[in-house]
């Protein structure tokens, strides 16, 4: 494969809500332009009203952009056609409480044309992916939060989707339900499959993402791999096996003139916790900014080496677009 | 009830109904356009890609997806308890069966009213429910983000509309169907044994109403006694007054099949008369009713020929031919024509503008009436035409050759008036007279048998006797050597059906002819020595009154109705009262022909099926209204334009089409300010009186556009007014109106309510 084909564009996108009269009453989202990749993980973060959501739906063609485009899957995001290979995991599982599992995924499967017998071995195995098969023939309406989310997921499935979008996967799952989702989400990303997330649990999507996007008030703020911004690269650690105290002091004297080929060398990561509270921190002195990698990288804030003013040193890096 | 006779003209619908939405989805277009070009620039994309978007969707429809959303409405509906509304119908007929019987035991409460509490509690029990399920889902939807769950499935959104329609269709329908069920077996239970028969459909054939007025002329109405101008007309006893009914499609299977020997051999009647009177008398004759005289009218003289009497130049000529005198009728015409060329200037074109119609009208008639007609038609044909031609006084040429066309004419009639006589017959029969009773005391049924004895007037009887003598005479039967066959008598009262007394007359009379060598007897064959026809030749007999019947009766004779009383698939039943100084009403319904009843079952259905289509059009209405606007609104929408529906269409309707005086709705406001009566008109300058009329001009296009775009309820509810009233719902004037209607809205409304769902956002606002 020699270059990843984008399975969404986005290109200066911006959504603003109206009230009824036509009156502004909020930007969601400013200006957006970012792509996806067949089969990454992509993850979407930002604080509660940042526009996640909002981009999302208009990805579905739930919401339509105030201007901007969209390409999915090779479509118009108004285009129904581009639904048949979209999985989409709502913010809340907005489903039909009336329905039992089986029922929902029924549905589901039928406005998809899966034929009845298929239709059945896939809500069959879904349903026991998710852990429901206990609780298949209640009625929605007595679910748990978790359960009603484990629904939502199979529902998503149901279509075998090469493109799966989910809102906040995680939230209300117990922490068993936390790891099976994000095997999931690998399991997904090994068939081949392009998953995007928003999600609040920013050690899962660290453990799950290729790549994440940090949306602030409807701004891209930070866009890149994972593996990369989290690279501290003024910073070197080192890893060995146990060390005396004498053998420590002598490694720190060797590792003054040279170093030793056992060791391994190499930069430490910061977790994304740290970078998602620094691009919030940020972005709220310093509005309208966008940070690359290197920025945010290069001025990673260590414990106990808090620098706050680093970043401004150099701050010329990158324009904010827009 | 009024009822609808007029078949509902599809065709016409049909037209008005693509011309409307046709109109209605280019304003969309329009709007659509405007809107998007407001954006700016990439307005057009949008729009052009919407509209684009929007006719895939409709290609691409797929019933699969259409039935999951019913599906899933369906099990709303189950799984929410919608069917509470059962239980509230079983207590409500259970009420209504104790306080309908054990109220006062009255068993003569009518069976008409039983149906109608039960057509009327079936469709009003489940309006309420049809309003709230089909306002609420999709704004509910909306408001639960269900939708988006849905609509990010490859669903289009006209999907979801259709299904949801099917959805709630189909719970209506069954809800329907069982209630109707139920009250089925409730309505056997609850009407006695004794009137039973009461619950039947009849099927009623509705014929076209003339008048004659007292002097037997031809008139559009009777006369009006005051009471109910517009639908009933009167006729005056003891005149040459008649209400003529014209059933214009009869055909033989309208007759009843009595006997069951599968040809039809009753005509069966039933009137609903009023009677009027203007002396009292005594409380026994009120309670007896006045009397109606039936008769069967055959005439073919006067469907060919009474047009020739609209002129007063032809009006002789027009009387001697429908008298059957058409020696006479020549002679009157060759001096017509001779006065042309005399340059009497008798005929203004307007005349001959008549004898061109008039001439159509024989050609049409003529052309019902067999061979040997090729000639005398092809003279009215060029003498019409000639007439034609005919556009100023003075127009010799043309005046010639009219002269020229009607001497021919006139020619043919003297040459072929034998074979007309013949081939154009008055026949009358009437039946014995029938007592009217009272309007609102019920029908009165008037069977008559196929095979009608009656006693012959001179031109049928001559019409017989010429037949029966050419029948018997080509058989060979009347002569036997020289002289007439013995025992001819005898012989002539088997076969022909005529009393011996006459048949002995007849041969009498026959001797003497004979005897006087009038007519000869040879080669077994009875032929006449002067060669006349035979009709005219008994014509001669009985105007002589040679034939006047030695018995008391008459002569009695026997006609077909199929046979010898229909003419051009038209049967003629003229009505005459018989009573000095009464007068009886009728309008168009009052008299029809009952073909064999239907079950009640029949007619029951189909109201039922009726008020299926009114319940899931109230559901298109609520649905499609729910795709843009919240519940509440959807419902206080529904329910006006089903109120506005059911009540208001008729009278929208009525005032477009001119029948209730109306001098507009702004000049009535003025004119009830202002204390002044319509006549009177407003009392304002003429200029502000152009501002109002103008407005009012507004006022009755929006009239005219909402008589368009809201369904006329009233059709639905027709239906069980025909079964209340005893009757089957027609197919033509009532089932097909209705289906045409509910498709006619279903159509348009799916496609806006998929639009109004596919251009908004989901969002809750
Ligand atoms: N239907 C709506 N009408 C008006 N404003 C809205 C609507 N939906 C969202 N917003 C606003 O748009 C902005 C972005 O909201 P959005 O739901 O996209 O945020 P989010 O990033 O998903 O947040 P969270 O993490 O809380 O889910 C917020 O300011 C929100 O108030
Ligand atoms: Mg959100």
């Amino acid at each position: 494969m020699v270059a990843q084909e984008n399975v969404i564009e986005i290109r200066n996108l911006s959504k603003v809500y109206r009230d009824f009269w036509g009156r502004k009453k909020v930007q969601a989202v400013k200006s957006l332009s970012l792509d996806v990749k067949r089969g990454e993980v992509f993850g979407l973060l930002g604080p509660n009203g940042s526009g996640k959501t909002t981009t999302i739906k208009m990805l579905l063609g739930l919401l339509f952009p105030t201007s901007g485009e969209i390409r999915i899957l090779g479509r118009n995001a108004a285009d129904v056609q581009k639904n048949e290979k979209i999985g989409y995991l709502p913010e809340e599982s907005y489903l039909y409480k009336f329905l039992n599992a089986d029922e929902t995924l029924d549905f589901y499967g039928r406005l998809f044309k899966i034929p009845a017998r298929e239709r059945a071995e896939r809500a069959d195995r879904l349903i026991k992916t998710v852990g429901l098969d206990v609780a298949r023939r209640r009625q929605l309406k007595e679910y748990s939060k978790g359960m009603t989310r484990r629904i939502g997921l199979a529902q998503a499935l149901i279509n075998n989707p090469d493109l799966v979008l989910l809102d906040e996967p995680t939230s209300g799952l117990d922490p068993i339900g936390t790891r099976e989702m994000k095997d999931l989400i690998l399991q997904l990303r090994d068939e081949g499959k392009t998953v995007v997330l928003c999600s609040h649990q920013l050690a899962d999507v660290q453990d799950v993402s290729d790549r994440i996007a940090v949306l602030f008030q409807g701004e891209l703020k930070v866009l890149g791999e994972v593996e990369q911004l989290l690279e501290l690269r003024n910073e070197t650690e080192i890893r060995t096996g146990h060390l005396s105290d004498e053998a420590v002091d002598e490694v720190k004297a060797v590792l003054a003139k040279h170093t030793s080929e056992n060791s391994t060398f190499q930069r430490p990561r910061a977790d994304l916790e740290q970078l998602f509270l620094r691009t919030v921190r940020e972005s709220g002195e310093r509005p309208g900014r966008r940070f690359t990698a290197e920025e945010m990288a290069a001025t990673q804030p260590t414990e106990g080496n808090n620098d706050d003013s680093a970043p401004s040193a150099d701050a010329d890096t990158e324009d904010n677009p827009g | 009830m009024e009822y609808e006779l007029e078949p509902f003209n599809w065709l016409l619908a049909i037209g008005r109904w693509g011309s409307v939405t046709g109109a209605i989805a280019l304003i969309a277009v329009a709007i659509a356009f405007v809107a998007s070009v407001r954006l700016g620039p990439s307005g057009l994309t949008y729009f052009s890609q919407g509209l684009t978007d929007f006719i895939r969707d409709l290609l691409s429809m797929s019933p699969t997806r259409v039935l999951a959303v019913a599906r899933l409405t369906l099990k709303e509906a189950i799984r929410r308890k919608a069917l509470v509304v059962f239980v509230v119908f079983a207590v409500l007929l259970m009420f209504a069966g104790w306080f309908m019987t054990s109220g006062n035991n009255r068993a003569d409460i009518s069976v008409g009213v039983q149906i109608w509490f039960l057509l009327t509690a079936i469709s009003w029990l489940i309006l309420p429910a049809a309003m709230f399920l089909s306002c609420w889902s999709i704004p509910e939807d909306i408001r639960t983000r269900s939708l988006h769950t849905v609509v990010t499935k490859p669903i289009r959104r006209i999907e979801v509309v259709l299904g949801r329609i099917v959805g709630f269709g189909g719970v209506l329908a069954v809800v329907v169907i069982v209630m109707g069920f139920a009250g089925y077996i409730w309505i056997q239970r609850q009407v006695p044994a004794n009137i039973k028969e009461q619950l039947k459909c009849r099927i009623p054939v509705y014929g076209d109403l003339i008048f004659k007025d007292r002097m037997g002329g031809l008139a559009k109405q009777g006369i009006n006694t005051g009471d109910v101008w517009d639908y009933r007309s009167y006729i005056e006893g003891n005149t040459r007054a008649r209400a003529i009914w014209l059933f214009n499609d009869f055909d033989e299977n309208m007759l009843s099949d009595v006997d069951g020997d599968g040809r039809g051999d009753q005509l069966n009647l039933e009137s609903r008369f009023e009677s009027f009177r203007t002396i009292k008398g005594s409380a026994d004759s009120v309670e007896q009713g006045l009397e109606a005289q039936f008769t069967l009218v055959k005439n073919v003289r006067e469907e060919a020929f009474s047009v020739f009497g609209f002129s007063p130049e032809f009006r002789q000529f027009s009387t001697e031919l429908l008298a059957g005198q058409f020696q006479n009728a020549s002679t009157s015409l060759s001096e017509i024509a001779s006065s042309i060329t005399d340059g009497a200037e008798v005929l203004e074109p307007s005349d001959c503008k008549y004898f061109y119609e008039a001439s159509r009208v024989a050609i049409v008639n003529m052309n019902y009436l067999g061979e040997g007609l090729d000639e005398i038609k092809d003279g009215f044909e060029d003498a019409g035409r000639a007439a034609n031609l005919i556009k100023t006084k003075d127009d010799t040429a043309a005046f010639d050759n009219f002269s020229k066309t009607c001497a021919r004419l006139s020619e043919l009639l003297a040459e072929h008036s034998d074979h007309l006589l013949e081939v154009m017959p008055r026949l009358e029969v009437s039946l014995p007279n029938v007592r009217v009773t009272e309007y609102h005391k019920g029908q009165d049924q008037v069977p008559i048998d196929r095979t009608l004895t009656f006693t012959a007037d001179y031109e049928s009887l001559a019409r017989f006797l010429a037949s029966t003598i050419t029948e018997q005479n080509e058989a060979k039967k009347l002569v036997s050597g020289e002289s007439l066959t013995e025992d001819l008598a005898r012989q002539l009262a088997d076969t022909a059906g005529m009393s011996i007394l006459n048949s002995e007359l007849l041969v009498d009379v026959l001797q003497e002819e004979l005897d006087a060598e009038i007519l000869v007897a040879q080669d077994s064959m009875l032929s006449m020595a002067n060669k006349i026809s035979w009709i005219n030749y008994f014509d001669q007999l009985v105007r002589s009154e040679r034939l006047t019947s030695q018995d008391p009766e008459g002569w009695r004779l026997t006609a077909d109705i199929y046979d010898d009383l229909v003419f051009r698939n038209t049967l003629r039943i003229e009505v005459a009262c018989m009573n000095d100084q009464m007068f009886i009403g009728m309008a168009r319904p009052d008299l029809f022909i009952r073909l064999p009843d239907n079950p009640f079952a029949v007619g029951y259905s189909k109201a039922l099926l009726c008020t299926i289509l009114m319940l899931v059009l109230v559901v298109v209405i609520g649905v499609t209204a729910s795709t843009i606007v919240k519940g509440p609104v959807a419902l206080f929408l529904t329910f006006g334009v089903f109120v506005i529906g059911q009540v208001f269409h008729g009278f929208m309707s009525d005032i477009l089409a001119g029948q209730i005086e109306s001098s507009g709705m702004i000049s009535s406001g003025v004119l009830i300010l202002q204390q002044r009566n319509p006549m009177a008109g407003v009392d304002v300058s003429r200029q502000t009186q152009n501002i109002i009329e103008s407005a009012d001009n507004v006022s009755t296009s929006l009239l005219y556009g909402a008589s368009r775009v809201i369904p006329d309820f009233g059709l639905y509810s027709q239906s069980a007014k025909y079964v209340e009233n005893g009757f089957d719902v027609p197919w033509s004037t009532s089932m097909l109106p209705a289906i045409l209607t509910f498709f006619g809205f279903l159509i348009p409304c799916v496609l806006l309510g998929a639009a109004f769902l596919k251009f908004r956002e989901l969002e809750a606002k």
